[in-house]
């Protein structure tokens, strides 16, 4: 949907074409009655119900799968339409632990003196910034993935994927695509052990496992992160036959 | 004709990227000259032109400035995964400008990627300011942290972070010194405190330092004995039990920040503690309360930013007392309540454009407002250059006659010769616009929402103001008619926002045809071919 056009270096006059083509007929305002019929209130809706009427667009209805901010932002205004966007607040000032929160309760200051002294431990001051930690809640859940022999990695959301072939797919797109297709064919089918590279991830527990075993629902809920790997690496991964309930450190070294 | 020698060094005191662009307009040669000298480059609107372009006409740049989405993004009007990915730039300037050293990107879509090839491929990497930005996380930021070793400034400013771990702070080697400004206000979680202020006692250069609100109150007087040069200084959480050592710690380590200017943060105040400040007040020249909820006005300073519970009694202290204010921000302690317990009426306003005769710049909310007294704040501050004003319910009339606000915000455009950007609300005509139309010569961005009867209004804004460049409109009955009939005057502007009016595909489609200069573009979940609203960004 993106169109980036270089400007051009000559101007267009609309007055230098024929507006034939245009059928308008606007002059000035002092002529713009022969021209056009002027648009009363009495032609609309009231403005509040730009939002409900049928033969406008719903900025209720179209943003809201747009809406990335938290659900706290979607509060109704007064006059009980949502309208989005209104009054102008920006995010900043819209933050649900705002100012209207004057003070802590004392207990809590007291036990976050304690928490703090403890080091490295990451402690929100209300639930806010808890919540925002929370991996599970998120729309998005990327990963990081590296492959051998590539300097920079990339990041992948797999919660816009519901299957391996899917994954493998974008992983392929992101990082063999200058092969030709004959090339292409030969060795990036990730999912295949046959290929120059393999797939793999490390788990919660550290171990880097072969991408394509487990149901997957579960690989999404043990994932850290992925590495597309040589397959001379293969040697590495931990053994596949391993039991969920047996979770032995097989060391990669 | 002069040399090029001489020319090049007039060019060199040219720092504005308007006179530059007019400058490379009088002849091939002055084109040639300013385009090989031209150190910063500023493109308002990513979509205008493909970075190849820029680096190809311009190879010389150390600093680029770049803006993504639109303004009504910021308002959750532009739909998730629009555009503005900085992507495509930064790895043309990786390739076209080794020397970079400092990117500005305000409203754009930046990844972890894109924060890990800045950092890698830019050795003299200096700046980096994230305004609005978000699509990256705490782990793109230890990449920033890891290898840009001279860096100056890390400025996030209203961010939206993925926030992983604390730790990225540590990323920075303790051979890192050279570190200016550090702004981390919008991040919600905890960074490592210890990381922190290591960071701080060895940046000698430190001149501000925007905490966030995790970093409690206890630990500022640590931060500060550590950075006494502090010019601009952010607090975090404002809050906590009242001890006699925490606070007289604080008042002592506040005096002695002689340098002090500008202050903020202030989230969860504890009113006890506010005097501290008032120390360093008589030198502050800016000072934010807009997290706090209780409002101290005595305090002087140059830019205001508060919430409405100052009321209007506070803002005539204002008005008595900051005699050199000259931008003041009123926003809403609860934007979507319907009556306010806060008595912050129009009449606030009123008093500080009375008693403040340097006041230049209004951001200003309230729930009520009449036509006299905005006749009266055009006649009081003729030198107002930015008017914004919001009525939190729509299309409200004059609160005392019932009438509409055209009259008086036709004040404003008349008396205030110098505006330059004005935000309507209230009930307003197609009237205000042929005001605006005919006085507001100088007015480059004007925001329109719930206003006007007709296509004549717009008519009136794209036909009578010469200098309009940025145009937002939402929920306006503008259509075909004055967009087409003033086709020629868009390619002028750099962005038209139109959102919910009664523009119809068909127009959309006629104009993209008809103006090959412009970048139309057209959002629309339904896929209606009926009314839509409609994004011509245009250079």
């Amino acid at each position: 949907m993106v169109m980036c056009s270089e400007v051009s270096s000559s101007s267009y006059h609309v007055g230098d074409h024929n507006m034939d083509g245009l059928e308008l007929g606007l002059g000035l305002s002092i002529g713009w009655s022969q021209y056009a019929r002027i648009l009363t209130a009495k032609d609309f809706p009231t403005k509040q119900n730009y939002c409900s009427s049928s033969c406008f667009v719903n900025v209720a209805k179209s943003s809201s799968s747009g809406i990335k901010r938290t659900a706290t932002d979607s509060v109704s205004p007064p006059n009980g339409n949502s309208v989005v966007g209104w009054p102008p607040v920006s995010r900043a000032h819209r933050m649900p632990c705002s100012a209207n929160e004057i003070k802590l309760p004392t207990r809590n200051l007291i036990s976050l003196t304690e928490q703090n002294k403890s080091k490295n431990r990451t402690v929100g001051i209300n639930d806010c910034s808890n919540e925002r930690n929370r991996n599970s809640d998120k729309k998005y859940r990327s990963v990081k993935v590296n492959m051998d022999g590539t300097l920079i990695g990339r990041k992948v959301d797999l919660n816009a994927h519901s299957s391996y072939e899917m994954l493998a797919q974008t992983l392929e797109e992101m990082f063999f695509q200058r092969r030709s297709s004959t090339e292409a064919a030969k060795s990036s089918r990730l999912l295949d052990e046959t290929s120059e590279f393999v797939l793999t991830y490390e788990d919660k527990d550290g171990d880097c496992m072969l991408v394509g075993d487990v149901p997957w629902q579960m690989f999404l809920s043990s994932v850290n992160r992925l590495r597309i790997m040589k397959n001379s690496e293969s040697n590495k991964l931990a053994p596949r036959s391993q039991e969920n309930n047996e979770r032995q450190r097989t060391n990669v070294v | 004709m002069f040399p090029e020698e001489v020319l090049e060094h007039v060019f060199s005191f040219l720092t504005s990227h308007t006179d530059r662009n007019s400058v490379s307009l009088v002849c091939k040669t002055w084109y040639e000259m300013e385009r090989w000298c031209r150190k910063r480059v500023f493109i308002g609107n990513c979509y205008a032109v493909n970075p190849k372009v820029i680096i190809k006409r311009f190879p010389e740049v150390k600093g680029v400035e770049l803006k993504g989405k639109p303004h009504f993004a910021d308002f959750n009007l532009v739909p998730e995964g629009w555009g503005g990915f900085v992507w495509p730039w930064v790895v043309e300037f990786a390739k076209g400008y080794p020397w970079l050293e400092e990117i500005r990107l305000k409203r754009m879509v930046v990844s972890d990627e894109c924060l890990e090839i800045v950092a890698k491929s830019f050795s003299k990497f200096r700046v980096l300011v994230l305004e609005s930005c978000d699509g990256f996380s705490t782990d793109g930021l230890a990449s920033i942290a890891s290898h840009c070793r001279n860096l100056r400034v890390l400025d996030l400013r209203e961010c939206e972070v993925e926030e992983l771990s604390g730790h990225w702070l540590s990323h920075f080697p303790d051979s890192f010194t050279s570190l200016e400004v550090l702004n981390i206000a919008c991040l919600g979680s905890e960074v490592s405190f210890s990381a922190l202020e290591r960071l701080v006692a060895r940046s000698p250069k430190l001149k501000t330092l925007r905490l966030n609100r995790t970093v409690p109150l206890e630990k500022l007087s640590t931060l500060l004995q550590r950075a006494p040069q502090l010019i601009d200084f952010g607090t975090g959480s404002y809050s906590a039990e009242i001890r006699s050592d925490v606070y007289s710690s604080l008042k002592d380590a506040f005096s002695s920040c002689k340098n002090l200017k500008s202050l903020s943060g202030f989230w969860d105040v504890t009113p006890a503690y506010l005097p501290v400040v008032h120390s360093v007040c008589s030198q502050l020249t800016s000072l934010n309360l807009s997290y706090a909820s209780t409002q101290s006005p005595e305090l002087t300073k140059i830019r205001l930013v508060v919430l409405d519970c100052i009321e209007d009694t506070g803002l005539n202290t204002v008005s008595m007392t900051c005699k050199d204010l000259r931008e003041l921000v009123v926003f809403p302690s609860e934007p979507f309540v319907g009556d306010a317990e806060v008595q912050l009426t129009e009449q606030g306003l009123v008093s500080v454009s009375q008693g403040c005769s340097k006041l230049q710049s209004v951001l200003y909310f309230c729930r009520q407002m009449s036509n006299s007294a905005l006749i009266s704040i055009s006649k009081n501050r003729p030198n107002l250059t930015c008017f914004r004003l919001c009525i939190i319910e729509p299309t409200v009339p004059d609160y005392l006659t019932l009438e509409p606000l055209d009259v008086g915000f036709g004040s404003i455009v008349e008396n205030c010769k110098q505006l330059t950007r004005l935000s309507m609300s209230g009930l307003l005509t197609d009237r205000v616009f042929e005001y605006i139309g005919t006085h507001a010569k100088n007015l480059d961005m004007l925001s329109i929402a719930f206003a006007g009867d007709s296509d004549l209004g717009l008519h009136h804004v794209l036909s009578g103001c010469d200098s309009l460049r940025k145009l937002e409109i939402r929920d306006c009955p503008f259509g075909d008619k004055a967009l087409l009939a003033n086709a020629s005057k868009l390619e002028k502007m750099r962005s038209l926002w139109m959102s919910s009016c009664l523009v119809s595909f068909g127009a959309c489609k006629l104009l993209g045809q008809k103006m090959p200069g412009l970048n139309v573009e057209v959002i629309d979940e339904r896929e209606n071919l009926n009314s839509l609203p409609e994004y011509a960004p245009v250079e």
